[in-house]
């Protein structure tokens, strides 16, 4: 009589030692990565535009104006000639500080126009207007 | 006779370790948010001391953008003034810059125009290679 012998079967089983390294090296990669958001400001509408360019962070002031011409630096709402004295003490704690606007698309350009003029007195001269993505 | 008494082996459990990293794990990835700006790049020029000498402009290297509060766009290159839609600015802007490339672009705003209207010229004038760009309103 012919034995036949029943071909073993292959493990199929998941290795699931190592998905601990894996969970802790996704971990430190996110604890490294993430930024805890130091100012609130105040909710804005950007607005849209095509040829931008990514702003250094870690020399950027933001300004937050919204539609209602309120301004906001640093989470405190600044008057338009309190602006110069804001930024002049921002330039002197970093010397290469850039403005960023975070500004909504329907402000009147009037108010930005005398934000613009402040920061020129005040000689932080290098100015973003940020925008989102268009699509 | 005496039993020897088996030896209590101490030992950290490794099996919820991954329940642990994965819990926390999560939490990251729910809280990260990757702030990145992205935004038009411009330098001011600095404020007038009475020192600076102003500089003449020629006609021929002044472009005038006039932006009304209603976001039309009449341009003047040259002594020719014309109304231009906005999605003809660009194409416009580069012709005129690669003929001339001291061309200085005068950006005007009203204002009573909406921000974004600037954005959107400002936005055209740097995609059409435009380097020489000055901010002013009325």
């Amino acid at each position: 009589m012919a034995n036949i012998k029943k071909s073993a079967r292959p493990e199929t089983a998941i290795p699931t030692a190592s998905m601990s390294d894996i969970a802790f090296l996704l971990l430190l990669f996110f604890m490294v990565s993430t930024v805890f958001v130091r100012e609130k400001g105040i909710p804005v509408k950007m607005p849209k535009a095509a040829s931008i360019e990514k702003i250094p962070r870690n020399h950027s002031a933001t300004i937050y104006v919204n539609r209602g011409g309120m301004i906001s630096i640093d989470d405190f709402k600044v008057s338009i000639p309190d602006v110069k004295y804001v930024m002049q003490k921002k330039l002197a704690e970093d010397f290469n500080v850039l403005t960023c606007f975070r500004t909504d698309k329907d402000t009147s350009y009037g108010i930005m126009s005398d934000i613009l003029n402040q920061l020129r007195e005040a000689q932080t001269l290098r100015v973003y207007f940020e925008a989102k993505l268009k699509r | 006779m005496l039993r020897r008494k088996r030896k209590d082996l101490g030992g950290i459990p490794t099996a919820s370790m991954s329940d642990v990293a994965f819990l926390l794990l999560v939490f990251f990835l729910s809280t990260t948010k990757f702030d990145i700006k992205k935004g038009l790049g411009i330098v001011l020029p600095a404020a007038s001391d009475g020192t600076q000498k102003k500089v003449r402009l020629k006609d021929d290297n002044l472009t005038k953008i006039w932006i009304d509060k209603d976001g039309k766009i009449t341009m003047k290159s040259g002594g020719e003034e014309r109304s231009v839609p906005i999605n003809e600015l660009q194409k416009t802007i580069h012709n005129i810059v690669t003929q001339n490339p001291d061309m200085v672009i005068s950006l005007k705003t009203d204002r009573k125009s909406k921000y974004q209207y600037m954005v959107q010229a400002l936005d055209k004038l740097q995609a059409a290679g435009a380097e020489k760009i000055s901010l002013s309103t009325n």
